[in-house]
């Protein structure tokens, strides 16, 4: 990182004169001023690298007791008696507690109340809790755990969407007014699908993918307790505090005051901690606890079994075109499996089906989903929230319309690629920064591109090299319907130090450092004056979840308002202080503000200790736009459609075949993104990064296998995530424009980058050895099957 | 509370071996660790942890053999100059084992004893005519890697026998080794299929010797005579390791497990054949 290092000398020199000279030890550890665009080191980076920031996982607290669920193991059944005799019975067991103990309603879920926070009649996958233990200490809880007597007699289950939409499929929810379908919805634009009649060009194809685990570091965990005025303290690993402390009160019927929510830095998320894991169950627990501290934390496998995961989908396909490859309509059916229970299900086939043309401009379309129950696990948010899916399906049409027309695929792409003003697939007008076609250009003139057909001639014996690209977008922000809001909370401490309350959690996506770029950028402050908080229901502010490429964009928006704001006051009462007649001679400069014109100066820390404590606080909120089109369409769905801004990408990846096994190497990789301004060039690079070293999992290796809803591969020996070795190197480069909405003009970019990595490696294996996979992921097996099959054909 | 006993001679092992005859042995615990945590393998009443038993964890040569006390991790043996000179397909396979962490605690004892039909060593070892000393503190018995594994994750170890050392000639006859394994992912990976291979080249291109064996494809190590046959005194063609490929894959015996199936394996066993197209003796 030395571009850093020369950053911050600058900067120390440049804001300070009295620092002393710089050696080869200070240098590093110089104050330097967070601004904006510049690549400032992470503001969690020295703290997490030392082990000193605390995650949730590492609270454990003295007299600490342990809690732990006992997990149905049948994928559908009626519950016909629970025995904990035995287990309460065995000496260092506090509780034993069944769905018959829960006060409230019993029911979590972020839009559908559909899920048991324990089970009382019925389970409807393998990972529902039946119960819940109390103990000692671990050994102790892992054996009244299974002291535990279930019996449940199993119901016929379903365990895929097809065999959930037959007429006579067992019904997993059997009160739920539509069946099996969580939801059906239907976007339609210009003539939608008869429009295919008319096209010179119909392809058609299907397209699968599998579940895909978050597999983040630090599995579902947290620590609760009931302080003596009854309130419960929950310290845990979640993406959405505020959302945490509805739910809870709305499952175990606890007044929204009885509730503390605590949610410090997570180790990873990428939206499997967007929603309830242990919160529920680590605060009824507590109830049952006197005043002592429950600890919970599932292990890898009950993460596997128990935890959200990314939908299965089925994607039928028809694309139509002109002659000279003008994409004309498209018609597609979606079907995704949303497990036992509804999560987030129906809102990320919604944005899955608002991508589900691509960035590309298509006037005619009719795109269908089928959102369905079925006994898997459940199925919810994950990084690229529905699109992931869809973008394998739209990039592997534009591959086949690319042979079929004889064109080359990324001219293809640029011809058809969103422009500011066009109507998306959706029929949404692109009012807002629309950068897909310049990322586009930029990926064609990169030297992998230009240099490709040589690099290809360069494969060895049994190898086969190929170069794909893919066009991907994704939304960020709510989408209609649900306000996007943040209310942003920045004060000036009585030590003269500027702290920002954040409300929103920062799972490693760097927006905490964002957030301090902002506050150093408007106040003028050195970073060793600034604070943070993490989000905590009694210090911070509700400002939404960490989820849907938000994080930077709202709260950041309302940061600056709130920065601003704290800036006039700042000046003001300098003024007053300083007996000025006229503010425009002041300035805010690091920890101090100056009359220029004078010379004379106030120390922040004298400045805070004359202002009011309400004085020294700046809230502000941020809500952010949303689409203005009239649509006639997408009316099934309550929330989330349609979206405003979108982030794009291209990608380019090169690889190479074995024949001999199948394996694909990926050999180089090339991500062109827009995402607006980029805030700071290092983050950046690290979400895009990120996120292509999960896509190439999703490509390649991940695949959660399932025997009739029991995971068979809930362990990282077997469920396979890519390596340091399998991971290429990556040139990101950021393709910026503006985004007039945005903080500095940036948007969200944490997610998009999933999105290339599937399509652009299943279109390279096409260039490679022409062969066409359509179910991912695209294993060694699957490709040696393929080459095996084409050999086999004349 | 699992007792766990740490010798630093044989004759402290004995004593405790003794005293807990039901006792578990390990070195590096990167199998045993793992199957008590699963549950696989039920609490021992004690552990005997090998790894400071500096007596089984040399490596030593004579004029036309190599000893390698079972105690050596695969990380020593991956840096050791008598491995790299002498036994370069074994060092192949030690480059595919795992990750470097558990290269530095697992051993080449461990690997053996744990007999799993993907075990990286195995493959080199049988190529190699490895043969295993096995001591009780009174006898040693020696029996070649075939005879002692008999099946997957069982072998002639007996009740308060070691596994001591792994005894290797020179194979001075041979000048190609090749090691390949297919996993799902570049390291920490378990092998879905692997081949060891040594040939002696002439000049001219032909065969004159062969050994080969394969991997994770059959209850233990495969090796076939009348693949080695059908080469030997060939020219090294792309023909000739086809038809030895035809043969391999109607001799593996593998399964259909969570890795892959027992087709797929059956194919890159003979594939794996052809990626010795490229074999060149040293110059």
């Amino acid at each position: 990182m030395p571009l850093c290092y020369v950053f911050l000398r600058m900067h120390s020199t440049e804001s300070d004169e009295s620092h002393p000279p710089d050696t080869e030890e200070t240098s590093r550890v110089n104050p330097y001023i967070p601004e904006i665009g510049k690549p400032v080191p992470r503001a969690d980076a020295g703290a997490k690298a030392t082990g000193a920031e605390k995650y949730a996982a590492d609270h454990y607290g003295e007299d600490l007791l342990w809690a732990g669920v006992r997990r149905a193991g049948v994928a559908h059944g009626r519950i016909r008696r629970v025995d904990t005799e035995a287990a309460a019975q065995l000496p260092g067991v506090i509780a034993v507690l069944t769905g018959r103990d829960v006060p409230g309603t019993n029911r979590q879920g972020i839009v559908h109340k559909d899920q048991p926070v324990l089970a009382v009649d019925k389970v409807r996958h393998c990972g529902d809790g039946v119960a819940l233990v109390v103990a000692e200490d671990r050994a102790t809880l892992q054996k009244a755990l299974s002291l535990i007597q279930v019996e449940i007699d199993p119901l016929p289950g379903v365990f895929t969407a097809d065999d959930a939409l037959r007429p006579d499929a067992p019904l997993v929810h059997e009160d739920h007014p539509q069946g099996n379908v969580l939801l059906k919805a239907t976007i339609q634009a210009g003539d939608g699908q008869a429009a295919l009649a008319g096209c010179d060009i119909l392809l058609e194809d299907t397209f699968h993918v599998p579940v895909q685990s978050h597999a983040f570091i630090e599995t579902e965990n947290g620590v609760a307790w009931q302080e003596e005025d009854g309130k419960v303290v929950l310290v845990v690993s979640t993406q959405a505090p505020f959302r945490d402390k509805w739910e809870i009160s709305h499952a175990l019927g606890l007044p929204l005051d009885r509730l503390h929510i605590i949610g410090p830095y997570l180790g990873g998320a990428f939206g499997g901690k967007d929603g309830a894991t242990v919160q529920c169950l680590l605060v009824l627990a507590a109830l049952h606890a006197s005043g002592r501290r429950v600890k919970m934390w599932w292990d890898r496998e009950e993460s596997f079994i128990a935890g959200y995961k990314r939908h299965a989908v089925r994607m039928d396909y028809r694309l139509g075109a002109r002659a000279d490859g003008t994409l004309q309509a498209l018609h597609c059916r979606l079907y995704y499996d949303t497990g036992a229970y509804a999560h987030l299900g129906g809102e990320v086939m919604a944005l899955g089906m608002e991508h589900a043309g691509g960035p590309y401009r298509i006037p005619h379309t009719l795109i269908e989903g089928w959102c369905v129950y079925t006994n898997n696990p459940i199925a919810g948010a994950m990084r690229g929230f529905g699109v992931a899916q869809v973008s394998f399906a739209f990039e592997g049409m534009m591959d086949l319309l690319a042979g079929k027309l004889g064109m080359d695929p990324l001219e293809l792409r640029r011809k058809n690629a969103l422009r500011r003003g066009d109507r998306n697939a959706a029929g949404v007008t692109m009012t807002q920064s629309t950068g897909i076609g310049d990322c586009l250009a930029a990926v064609q003139d990169h030297p992998l591109w230009q240099e490709r057909k040589a690099w290809k001639r360069g494969a060895g014996p049994f190898r086969k090299r190929g170069v794909g690209v893919a066009a991907v977008f994704n939304a960020m922000g709510y989408g209609r319907g649900l306000p996007d809001s943040a209310l942003a909370k920045v004060e000036l401490t009585t030590e003269g130090h500027i702290r920002v309350y954040s409300g929103v959690s920062d799972m490693g996506q760097g927006n905490a450092t964002a957030f301090v770029q902002i506050a150093g950028q408007i106040l003028c402050q050195e970073h060793t004056a600034i604070e943070l908080v993490q989000p905590d229901t009694e210090r911070t502010l509700p400002s939404g979840s960490a989820s849907a490429g938000r994080t930077t964009y709202t709260y950041g928006n309302a940061l600056i308002k709130a920065c601003e704001e704290l800036h006039r006051r700042l000046i003001g009462r300098t003024a007053l202080m300083l007996l000025s007649d006229t503010l425009d001679d002041l300035e805010l400069l690091p920890g101090r503000v100056k009359n220029l014109a004078s010379g004379r100066e106030i120390p922040l820390t004298v400045l805070a200790a004359m202002m009011a404590p309400e004085d020294r606080v700046c809230i502000s909120q941020f809500l952010m736009p949303v689409v203005r089109d009239k649509l006639d369409t997408g009316k099934e769905f309550v929330i989330g459609f349609p979206h405003l801004l979108f982030s794009y990408a291209a990608h380019l990846v090169c690889i190479e075949v074995d024949k001999l096994t199948g394996a694909i190497d990926v050999k180089a990789y090339l991500a062109a993104t827009e995402a607006g301004r980029v805030l700071n060039p290092q983050s950046f690079e690290q979400q895009v990064q990120g996120a292509i070293a999960q896509g190439i999992g999703y490509a390649l290796c991940e695949e959660v296998l399932m025997e009739k809803g029991r995971i068979v591969n809930p362990d990282f020996a077997t469920y396979i995530i890519p390596g340091a070795l399998d991971i290429p190197e990556m040139v990101s480069l950021a393709v910026e424009s503006c985004e007039p909405s945005g903080p500095y003009g940036m948007k969200g970019v944490g997610e998009v980058g999933m999105n290339g990595p599937l399509p652009a490696i299943a279109g390279a294996l096409a260039d490679a050895c022409g062969i066409h996979i359509t179910g991912s992921p695209l294993t060694a097996e699957r490709v040696l099957a393929a080459l095996q099959k084409q050999q086999e054909t004349p | 509370m699992t007792q766990v006993y740490l010798p630093r001679t044989l004759a402290e092992l004995w004593s405790y071996l003794e005293g807990k005859p039901e006792a578990l042995v390990y070195a590096g615990g990167t199998d045993l660790l793992v199957k008590m945590r699963t549950g696989k393998v039920t609490a021992a009443p004690a552990l005997i942890c090998l790894e400071r038993l500096a007596e089984i964890r040399d490596v030593r040569e004579t004029a036309d053999a190599i000893r390698i006390g079972a105690a050596a991790t695969h990380a020593e043996l991956l840096r050791h100059p008598l491995i790299l000179t002498h036994l370069p397909v074994l060092t192949q396979a030690l480059h595919t084992l795992g990750s470097p962490l558990i290269r530095n605690m697992g051993t080449i004892g461990g690997n053996i004893c744990t007999a799993s039909p993907a075990g990286d060593t195995l493959p080199p070892l049988y190529i190699l005519r490895a043969e295993v000393e096995l001591c009780n503190g009174e006898t040693i018995r020696i029996m070649t890697i075939e005879e002692f594994i008999t099946g997957p994750g069982a072998t002639q170890l007996q009740k308060g026998e070691l596994l001591t050392g792994v005894l290797l000639k020179k194979p001075v006859e041979y000048n190609f080794h090749h090691f390949e394994k297919v996993g799902q992912r570049k390291s920490m990976a378990c092998a879905v299929a692997s081949m060891a291979a040594l040939l002696r080249l002439s000049p001219a291109g032909v065969i004159e010797a062969a050994r080969l064996s394969w991997g994770s494809v059959g209850p233990t190590v495969v090796t076939a005579a009348v693949v080695e046959d059908a080469l030997i005194g060939e020219k090294l063609s792309l023909e000739t390791l086809a038809a030895a490929a035809g043969k391999i894959k109607q001799i593996v015996a593998p399964i259909d497990d969570v890795r892959a199936t027992a087709e797929y394996r059956r194919s890159v066993s003979g594939n794996l054949l052809l990626r010795l197209l490229d074999a060149r003796p040293p110059s």
